[in-house]
């Protein structure tokens, strides 16, 4: 039998993760990196904590009976029955800028500890991602903020009120000239009409909105194009081909859930059904040009005239005529421009092009008029009128121009850190010290609060009333899942106060609005069903099919800037921690970044050709000069980058965090103009001192021995390659007696590594249903990670500009498992439906199971990671999953607790268990769908209908370990003239 | 020179190795044994509540129905104990006035819930369901015992893990009609009432590990 080995790739291509692997590939690469096995040395904060949880731990061996607990029922049952460990779910949402997901939450006793999407919201589709599964985290934060604090002097909830109403009655007098609010964006409608009524009571007042990833650029463009600002709103489900201009559509915004479903939903090869094809045009490596067909690498500042080339193809060869103005000849990668309009020409009303909010107005009133001369307008991509005003930099701009002028004696912050996320140049930090009575509004600390002499304690959303709009318009009634924990207002509570209506709460203002836009008598009825469904009906916004104005983005295009000269910066969303927002988060913290996987930092990132160029290495730690301002940094050479550009994941570097967030990575932010905020020229690099940066980067634990396990293969080359995947899967020979499992279930899962666009959302799914905890950089960089499925990440070809591929593993429950085998305690052992289950009651700790398993997918618990919880963290823990202590190994169970809760309740009504029913918490977070759960012994099943496929195959199956979950390959859909090489 | 031991120094040590090995096996079976008899276990041990309630007197006197107050006992994972306000249905009316009920009252009036003291308590790695048994026809007295006989109650079974797989490998014996799920001194009317009842509820009780421990 033939095994898999180095230079002998099962799918023709050849894969590494990292570059150093690449090199090192002929030498033996180590299974765990150096010090896996070592103590950590001395006492760091985080490890004294550690260590004093496992003395207080082994104490409690004193007694040998444990002490009797106590029970405490209600006094009162809950109007609505609560039977204790019965979960409950209930229709919320998040917000993302000015689009909300609609989110169920599962609750017991009343606590959240889960959040799922809700199936019925048009922007989940019953996914949710990395984002919204951490908001959870974010409420039991213990180091929230508690109470109202004025000029140091702590207040009580009633006189806070009364400072308030105080405070705006004394901006009565002149109309509130004097007045200012910097709130965020939000599709709210009730925020909306609260800002409405503020303003008619205040005339003069003024209001600034903020948004640190703006669409103004957007909005701008669609202006440009149209008239008006318009919001587009992609649809996937009718694209055939696609070309995203810088655009993250799959990574970042509330859309990006839907999207991946349906962009997703046309990757099935198969005969009859044709793949869509995807060409992703960007500088550093993103979700989306990670799963693009083709990735045209080039700088930030190049797609605007990348997209001219591809416009001027359309006007010249296809006879868009309406084209010829914003069009331009271009002088570089000419045959990728041609290449890309001849697709896009030939499925015309189906082919779709979008750019992403950092790119320039310019590049999105070009997309906006090739999208509507190729007929796409209305039926890829719709748009719909968008709020006015700017929300970027230049709100914050003209805000601080009035406090600098001394207009202001009272501004009330909601607006999220905007001191932090102001572009150097504003420089609200200091201005902020000068008005008289700065409000603020924050769920934590930070850096704006230190700043702001009235602090306010902000109710999570999870604990307030509110409502939000999706996308298309759709309204979502935002419920509290539970009463605030700590002392706190409101965001719609605090706006409210300055109404002088009294302290009516915030469901009383939130209901008295619907009720005034309903007119239905029976309007408490329909309140109800808005609040069980998650959605207001017949609130949608009907999508516009405006005019574009060639004449208008001809001259846009043509007048666009020429970017600054040297090397170009690239400022760019945090993949994990978007603006900082989920600094503090710990479980974002600790999430590999879906492309390079480093935890607990950022880096500057840059091409290996450049940083060959200027002598740099990884890991060295250099100083960014921009305009004057400088920071320091570690390089982390990237694969895939643009040569002559450097990416700067913002959202580090938070000075004024928590113990989480604090101190950790670099704040690119501090480097940023104003007038340049995402794309600027003339950076310079200069290395700092000779120590390397060191990382706490995953993408090279658990090495499964260099055997090639994500296998990739053109869709044309597919029938081709079927003899090779023949040999990865099928029976084989063995000594070992077979197991009948016949007659009952047999659990299997199966992933689609064509679905997966290795957004991580099922690890931190994962991380919330199953109690897993985080270990910190330290941990990390030991490879002592805790996630249950992670998601590797596989380069393959030219390093410049490799094709990537992501394969999430979680324990692939064999059916003859070699760490059964090992174990000498029977910890581990095989259920009668074929699950290996992991016994954390008898596990001693011996690691051999882990040792002993080929997949690497087993995780050891080496300290108390689960340290003396505050009550708040406590009630974060799935009442249905043990918590492991120390010295207990743990893997992935396929969510046995779902199981079991789900055919319990199915036994009790006396029905059959049905496929679907039961989702693994991976499966149901997956926005692509990639995950299949399920009875394999059921010949319906969707898991067996992918375990059948023609593409299916057993990673490692020459192992014999017969694993239950099957991979099907990655297949590419390439455009034939832009083939390899 | 003389031997700096005496040829009996031999015997006596190992003497003492055997002893040694002795009294650790002694202390680990001892251990083993203790956790397995009600001495260890707290079975029959009577537990005091903050409450003087009487299961004799609701139970064998007044035929309340063990779901009257335990309600999650049908639906959910635990049986539930009743909120105050339940036990004011009643003691609002009768013995409302009883110095015995003063801690209900209190309880009642202030909103502070009666601390109970637990008395079946299972590790908390065991996942027991309540619901699942009690549909499946294993009945109260099964596992509690003859809660109208108790004045205090107390951990009748010894709630080992042995004592479960003992039933989950054999259920037919423990099982009675849905009729007398919550009857005390249920015995059954014909020998092979058990097997039947196991085919007629489609009992399917499982002893894989994670059946319990998740």
């Amino acid at each position: 039998m033939k095994l898999p080995i180095y230079g002998q790739s099962t799918d023709g291509r050849e894969h590494w993760r990292s570059l150093s692997e690449r090199e090192q590939r002929r030498a033996h690469p180590s299974e765990f990196p150096a010090g896996a096995a070592e103590a950590p040395e001395g006492f760091s904060r985080r490890g004294f904590l550690q260590v004093l949880g496992a003395s207080v731990a082994l104490a409690g061996l004193e007694a040998c009976r444990p002490p009797r607990d106590t029970i405490h029922p209600y006094v009162r049952s809950p109007e609505r029955e609560v039977v204790p460990g019965a979960a409950l779910h209930y229709a919320t949402a998040a917000e993302w800028g000015a689009e909300a997901v609609g989110l169920l939450v599962t609750t017991y006793e009343g606590r959240p500890t889960k959040v799922e999407g809700n199936p019925d919201h048009p922007a989940s589709l019953g996914a949710s991602g990395t984002f919204e599964q951490a908001l959870l985290l974010d409420l039991y934060d213990p180091r929230r903020l508690q109470g109202f604090v004025r000029g140091g002097q702590p207040l009580a909830f009633r006189s806070t009120l009364r400072a308030l109403s105080d405070l705006a009655a004394s901006h009565r007098g002149d109309g509130g000239a004097r007045l200012r609010f910097l709130v965020r964006e939000s599709g709210s409608p009730l925020l909306a009409d609260l800002r409405r009524r503020i303003q008619a009571r205040y005339p003069r007042a003024t209001f600034h909105v903020h948004e640190s990833l703006s669409s103004d650029e957007v909005r701008e463009g669609t202006r440009i194009a149209f008239g008006r600002p318009m919001e587009p709103r992609l649809r996937l489900e009718g694209a055939r081909v696609i070309l995203a201009l810088d655009h993250d559509f799959l990574g970042l915004g509330a859309e990006r859930l839907r999207l991946a479903r349906e962009y997703a939903a046309r990757r099935t090869p198969g005969p009859g059904a044709e793949m869509n094809r995807l060409y992703a045009a960007e500088a550093h490596l993103s979700t989306t040009g990670a799963v693009a067909d083709h990735r045209i690498r080039m700088r930030s500042s190049e797609v605007l005239s990348f997209a001219r080339a591809v416009a001027h193809r359309l006007a010249e060869k296809h006879g868009l005529a309406a084209l010829a103005g914003c069009g331009q000849k271009p002088a570089v990668r000419i045959r990728e421009a041609e290449a890309v309009a001849d697709d896009l020409a030939r499925v015309g009303a189906e082919a779709l092009v979008t750019a992403g909010p950092r790119q320039p107005a310019a590049v999105h009133a070009v997309a906006a008029a090739v999208n509507a001369a190729l007929g796409s307008a209305g039926r890829t991509v719709e748009y719909r009128p968008a709020p006015p005003g700017p929300t970027g930099p230049a709100s914050l701009r003209a805000l601080a121009d009035a406090v600098g002028a001394g207009q202001v004696d009272t501004l009330v912050v909601t607006a999220r850190n905007p001191v932090y996320a102001a572009p150097a140049d504003v420089g609200l930090g200091e201005l902020l010290a000068r008005v008289p009575n700065s409000l603020y509004l924050a769920l934590r600390e930070d850096e704006t609060s230190q700043r702001c002499s009235f602090v306010l304690a902000a109710s999570h959303p999870f604990e307030s009333w509110g409502d939000a709009r999706a996308a298309d318009g759709q309204v979502t009634i935002c419920q509290p899942l539970l009463s605030p924990l700590f002392e706190s207002i409101s965001e719609v509570e605090l706006l409210a106060s300055f109404l002088d209506e009294g302290d009516r709460g915030g469901h009383r203002v939130l209901q008295d609005l619907w009720r005034s836009r309903s007119a239905a008598p029976d309007f408490d009825v329909r309140w109800e069903r808005w609040l069980a469904r998650g959605l207001v009906p017949d609130t949608a916004v009907a999508p516009e099919v405006p005019a574009v104005r060639a004449g208008e983005v001809a001259a846009a295009a043509r007048s666009a800037p020429a970017p600054r000269e040297g090397l170009e910066a690239s400022f760019v969303a945090d993949p994990k921690l978007l603006d900082g927002r989920f600094a503090e988060n710990a479980w974002m913290q600790e999430l590999p970044d879906p492309i390079t996987k480093m935890t607990w930092d950022n880096a500057a990132l840059l091409s290996p050709a450049t940083a060959k160029r200027l002598g740099l290495e990884s890991g060295q730690r250099v100083e960014l000069r921009l305009r004057g301002r400088k920071v320091e940094a570690p390089l982390w050479i990237a694969p895939g980058h643009a040569d002559d550009t450097v990416t700067l994941p913002l959202g580090y570097g938070r000075t004024v965090a928590g113990p989480t967030g604090t101190h950790v990575g670099f704040d690119a932010g501090r480097l940023r103009a104003a007038e340049a905020p995402w794309i600027d020229g003339g950076l310079a690099l200069a290395p700092v001192g000779r120590r390397k940066h060191a990382f706490a980067c995953t993408q090279e634990h658990f090495s499964m021995e260099g055997r090639d396990l994500a296998l990739t293969f053109d869709r044309g080359d597919l029938a081709g390659e079927k003899h090779r995947l023949d040999e990865l899967r099928g029976p084989l020979p063995s000594l070992l007696g077979q197991v009948d499992y016949q007659g009952q279930m047999k659990w299997g899962m199966a992933i689609d590594l064509t679905r997966c666009i290795g957004c991580s959302a099922c690890t931190i799914a994962c991380q919330a249903e199953n109690n897993i905890p985080v270990v910190g950089k330290e941990q990390v960089a030991r490879s002592r990670e805790m996630h249950w499925i992670r998601v590797d990440r596989y380069f393959s070809g030219d390093p410049e500009n490799p094709e990537v591929v992501a394969q999430p593993l979680a324990c692939v429950q064999c059916e003859r498992a070699p760490c059964e085998y090992v174990c000498p305690v029977n910890a581990t052992v095989h259920s009668d439906e074929g699950l290996n289950e992991m016994i954390y009651n008898r596990c001693v700790g011996t690691r051999y199971c882990s040792n002993n398993c080929p997949y690497k997918v087993r995780r050891f618990n080496f300290f108390e990671y689960h340290r003396p919880k505050s009550a708040t963290e406590k009630m974060l823990m799935n009442p249905d999953v043990t918590v492991r202590s120390r010295g207990v190994m743990e893997k992935c169970t396929y969510c046995v607790q779902r199981i079991e809760r789900h055919r319990i309740a199915a036994r009790i009504a006396g029905q059959e268990i049905r496929d679907g029913q039961i989702q693994t918490a991976c499966q149901q977070a997956c926005p692509s769908q990639a995950i299949r759960f399920g009875n394999l012994n059921d010949p319906g099943a969707q898991v067996t209908a992918w375990h059948g496929d023609e593409r299916r195959y057993d990673l490692l199956h020459e192992l014999g370990t017969r694993p239950r979950t099957a991979y099907l390959v990655r297949v590419r859909n390439p455009n034939p003239e832009l083939a390899h090489g | 020179m003389s031997a700096l031991f005496r040829r009996r120094a031999n015997f006596v040590f190992r003497l003492v190795l055997l002893a040694v090995a002795v009294a650790g096996a002694g202390v680990l079976g001892g251990l083993m044994i203790y956790a397995r008899v009600p001495a260890g276990n707290r079975q029959f041990e009577e537990v005091v509540q903050p409450v003087q309630f009487d299961h004799r007197h609701h139970v064998a006197d007044d035929a309340i129905d063990c779901r009257y107050c335990h309600q999650g006992v049908e639906r959910g994972a635990s049986a539930g104990i009743p909120s105050t306000a339940l036990c004011m249905n009643c003691h609002a009316q009768i013995w409302n006035k009883s110095p015995k009920l003063e801690p209900v009252r209190e309880s009642y009036f202030t909103g502070k819930p009666i601390p109970w003291v637990r008395v079946h308590q299972v590790p908390d790695f065991v996942y027991f369901n309540h619901a699942i048994h009690v549909n499946k026809g294993v009945g109260c007295e099964t596992c509690h015992g003859r809660v109208d006989k108790m004045g205090a109650v107390y951990q009748f079974a010894p709630l080992t893990m042995g004592w479960c797989i003992d039933c989950h490998r054999d259920p037919a014996p423990n099982l009675r009609p849905q009729e007398a799920i919550t009857a005390m001194g249920w015995t059954p009317d014909r020998p092979g009432l058990g097997q039947e009842l196991h085919e007629k509820y489609k009992v399917h009780s499982r002893t894989s590990c994670t059946t319990c421990h998740r």
